[in-house]
């Protein structure tokens, strides 16, 4: 394949979801069928580009495989000022692999939207903006895209504030309720704490080296222009800094802790949202961001807090699942948890890994959550498992779909999610037994995690799917969806078994062309650690393997015995435990009681009334108030002079007939109204410029 | 054929001229403040883009003045500014009057 064709198809990738917005924003309630299948069909076409692309790396399959342009966007080097922005394109093994998983999740997510974002009837369940909808989720894809194709930063940046943007639109798309517009200002609004330190680390990335391109970076990071001595700042050296900052960007998109509060919430928007931002795209973009800046952290050591927020996050994420009862948040909860895998794996240095659970949980997560849509649309939106139960019967597509999809997250053996969950517990038990003391901590979370995880997910399937029905009445009027929402489900729940992902007919081999092809970026500077790195994995992987079967056996089994067979009574389970773990898992650990009544009130309130005394007391009283008087004091003379010399003199003895005459006819054109008086000055303006045109050009 | 474009200044113009009078059309027939806002920005921009084009073709370029771009950017910077204000005057209004209507808005008639 010629390299400038694929270049031409990654731009296209982007801009055809793109141009889907733009259209369906324009017209969109016009098109028959309200133009779904404008956006459904451009992400389709988008999807066929992308598999060209991934069969030119595969026709290569090579791990170093790279094809990129770039063009300069901005230069000031002819005005002297060092300032040259070159952006463009970059197709690697990583963002070819990344192109054909959010092509193809979005595809399905789009195809399912069809469905679910109409009523039992076929009817748009919410009118005109049902068009709206398509239009935002066409633009949320379409940012996800362009940020996987970005081979700098700064498109990079901007794809991911587009995004931030769009999350802000899903999640808010039920505006009537209250509760959906507060998560979609949380959501906005947390992700912004954490886009600071990204945008704050560009800058300082720019200032140190002047590109955000990351062949730029990586060149720069081989000269050692990281490490210098010389560009390090209270002790710290540039790639720490840099690396720090730019995670900080990941923590607020991904929901890892402390930023982890958005997520949950924003289980507001519907479901194919959630499946879009949970799976393929919002979540994912955080991940990807650091798996590209990888050399800058590993080369400012910044791996040790990646790995400890990533294991902490897994763990605390995974115990609140436990407790819920919204099917949706049961689902939101375990994306942080594994959302918490992946920023570990990283951290301990399995570049792969990291990766490998990025696609293969997105891939069952869009499962789940669609699943769960299915679900719900079935339930009449009953979203409390603990009206479900039995639906197993009912909706067979789903429930086999979401039991293959569990599975997979669970981490049995057979399905995606054991391989990328293998390789990664494998490489934290490494780690741990490498490092020793505190990095124990991360391998125990670990594996606590996924035994939890199998737990959870499998509470859900019994809770939902088997056992008697809670709600006859829905129970009884539960009934699949049509093709559309089936087809997606079944393509996903297949894409989880193992074979997709090594082309091995060994389920407990997980290395295959995936491990092979994504491989961290060759640098000279890196060759120790991950040397090292890849030690840990070969080291842990067996006793890992056992260990990670026995915990998922051992969740999966207990999960069936409280709620499948119901031997031990939930009830009875919850009462082992002492009150304040029930009080800090029902209020989330109080992390949202903290950042709004401590943080916010107590924190940032005082600052803000500060303010308004400093502006209401020195500014309005004492400045203008203060001119206030100076000019009564004036005015009042002015008065005198007006009264007596003016109005008695002047226009008492003119009289008012001429005067009044002139005002009554001018009066009609001062209405008030704003655009009356700017459409006189336009036409003033144009009259003028007209009869002055030869004295003026 | 983008090599032509980029050598005629006065495509650059009357895109200029059609953003402004887009603009203009938007402020004075819409009925809705934050519309008639968007018609500011537009204003805005196609008056930015004006300084960038003659900036980008006056004679002599490479000299190591910028004043045309920069006073793009200086646009673009208060245009943010303003939609702040701005929208925080059409908060205010829609808080004391229940509707962002400007024609509803004429306590200032004579």
């Amino acid at each position: 394949m010629e390299q400038s064709n694929l270049i031409t198809y990654a731009i296209l990738i982007p801009l055809l979801p793109l141009a889907a917005y733009f259209i369906q924003s324009a017209v969109g309630t016009r098109l028959p069928r309200m133009g779904d299948w404008v956006s459904t069909g451009a992400i389709f076409l988008s999807f066929l580009l992308a598999t060209q692309i991934f069969s030119a790396m595969w026709g290569a399959h090579d791990p170093s495989w790279v094809v990129a342009k770039s063009w300069t966007w901005v230069d000031l080097g002819s005005a002297g000022l060092p300032v040259k922005f070159d952006i463009g394109v970059r197709l690697d093994n990583l963002s070819a692999v990344m192109l054909l998983m959010v092509t193809l999740c979005a595809t399905l997510i789009h195809l399912f939207s069809t469905g679910y974002m109409r009523d039992h009837h076929g009817h748009p369940a919410d009118g005109y903006r049902y068009a709206s909808f398509f239009s935002y989720l066409s633009l949320f894809t379409a940012a996800m895209l362009g940020l996987v194709i970005s081979d700098n930063l700064l498109t990079l940046f901007m794809c991911w504030e587009v995004m931030g943007l769009c999350s802000y639109l899903l999640i808010g798309f039920y505006r009537h309720k209250h509760s959906a517009a507060n998560a979609s200002i949380k959501a906005f609004m947390t992700t912004r704490v954490g886009d600071t330190g990204l945008f704050l680390g560009m800058l300082a990335l720019f200032a140190l080296i002047g590109s955000f391109q990351f062949e730029e970076i990586y060149k720069a990071l081989q000269d050692g222009i990281f490490t210098d001595p010389k560009n390090s700042l209270l002790g710290f050296s540039a790639a720490a800094m840099i690396g720090f900052l730019i995670f900080c960007g990941t923590v607020g998109k991904s929901a890892q802790f402390p930023l982890q509060v958005w997520l949950p919430d924003a289980m507001e928007g519907p479901t194919p949202v959630s499946a879009l931002i949970h799976a393929a795209t919002m979540v994912a973009a955080g991940v990807y961001l650091i798996i590209r800046v990888f050399p800058i952290l590993d080369v400012g050591n910044v791996l040790p807090i990646v790995a400890g927020i990533g294991g902490f996050t897994a763990l605390f994420a995974a115990i609140l699942a436990i407790k819920q009862n919204d099917i949706k948040k049961v689902l939101a909860y375990s994306t942080l948890s594994q959302l918490g895998y992946m920023v570990l794996a990283l951290g301990v240095g399995n570049f792969t890994a990291s990766f490998f659970h990025l696609i293969t949980h997105a891939v069952f997560k869009a499962c789940l959550f669609m699943c769960s849509g299915s679900v719900i649309y079935a339930m009449h939106h009953e979203q409390d498992m603990r009206h479900m139960g039995g639906l197993a019967k009912k909706i067979p597509f789903t429930f086999w779909s979401m039991f293959i999809a569990t599975l997979a997250i669970a981490g049995a053996p057979f399905f995606s999610g054991f391989l990328s969950k293998d390789m990664i517990l494998a490489s934290v038990l490494g780690y741990g037994q490498h490092h020793g003391g505190l990095s124990w901590l991360l391998v125990v979370s670990g594996f606590v995690t996924a035994g939890l995880t199998a737990f959870y997910m499998f509470r859900l399937v019994f809770m939902t799917f088997f056992g008697h029905p809670h709600d006859h009445h829905h129970y009884d009027e539960a009934h699949e969806g049509g093709w559309n929402m089936w087809f997606p489900l079944v393509t996903l729940a297949g894409l989880s078994l193992w074979v997709v992902y090594t082309g091995h007919v060994n389920p407990f081999q997980a290395q295959g062309w995936f491990t092979q092809l994504i491989q961290p970026p060759k640098l000279p500077i890196l060759a120790e650690s991950v040397k090292e790195y890849a030690e840990f994995e070969h080291h842990g992987h067996v006793p890992a393997m056992i260990a990670s079967l026995v915990v998922a056996t051992l969740g999966i089994f207990f999960s069936w015995l409280v709620f499948g067979a119901k031997k031990i009574p939930a009830a009875k389970l919850a009462g082992i435990w002492p009150n304040f773990v029930h009080k800090a898992i029902d209020n989330l650990y109080f992390f949202d009681w903290f950042y709004i009544k401590v943080a916010i009130q107590k924190g940032l309130m005082p600052f803000a009334k500060f303010w308004t005394i400093v502006d209401d007391k020195v500014v309005d009283r004492g400045m203008v108030d203060g001119l206030g008087d100076v000019a009564n004091v004036a005015k009042g003379t002015i008065n005198l002079i007006d009264d007596v010399v003016v109005d008695r003199t002047f226009v008492d003895g003119f009289g008012g007939g001429i005067p009044s005459a002139l005002g009554s006819s001018l009066k009609v054109l001062q209405n008030g109204q704003v655009q009356r008086y700017l459409s006189v000055a336009v036409v003033a303006l144009m009259l003028l410029f007209f009869f002055l045109r030869g004295v003026l050009f | 054929m983008l090599a032509g474009l980029s050598t005629n200044l006065g495509l650059y113009l009357g895109l200029s001229a059609v953003f402004f009078a887009f603009g203009v059309l938007t402020v004075l027939t819409r009925k809705n403040a934050v519309g008639l806002f968007m018609g500011v920005e537009l204003m805005l921009n196609g008056a930015a883009l004006n300084f960038v084009a003659f900036q980008t073709f006056r004679p002599g370029t490479h000299d190591s003045w910028l004043h045309g771009h920069v006073f793009s950017l200086f646009i673009i910077i208060l245009a943010a500014i303003e939609a702040a204000v701005a929208l925080a005057i059409v908060l205010r209004v829609f808080a004391a009057r229940r509707t962002i209507d400007p024609d509803r808005a004429t306590e200032l008639r004579g």
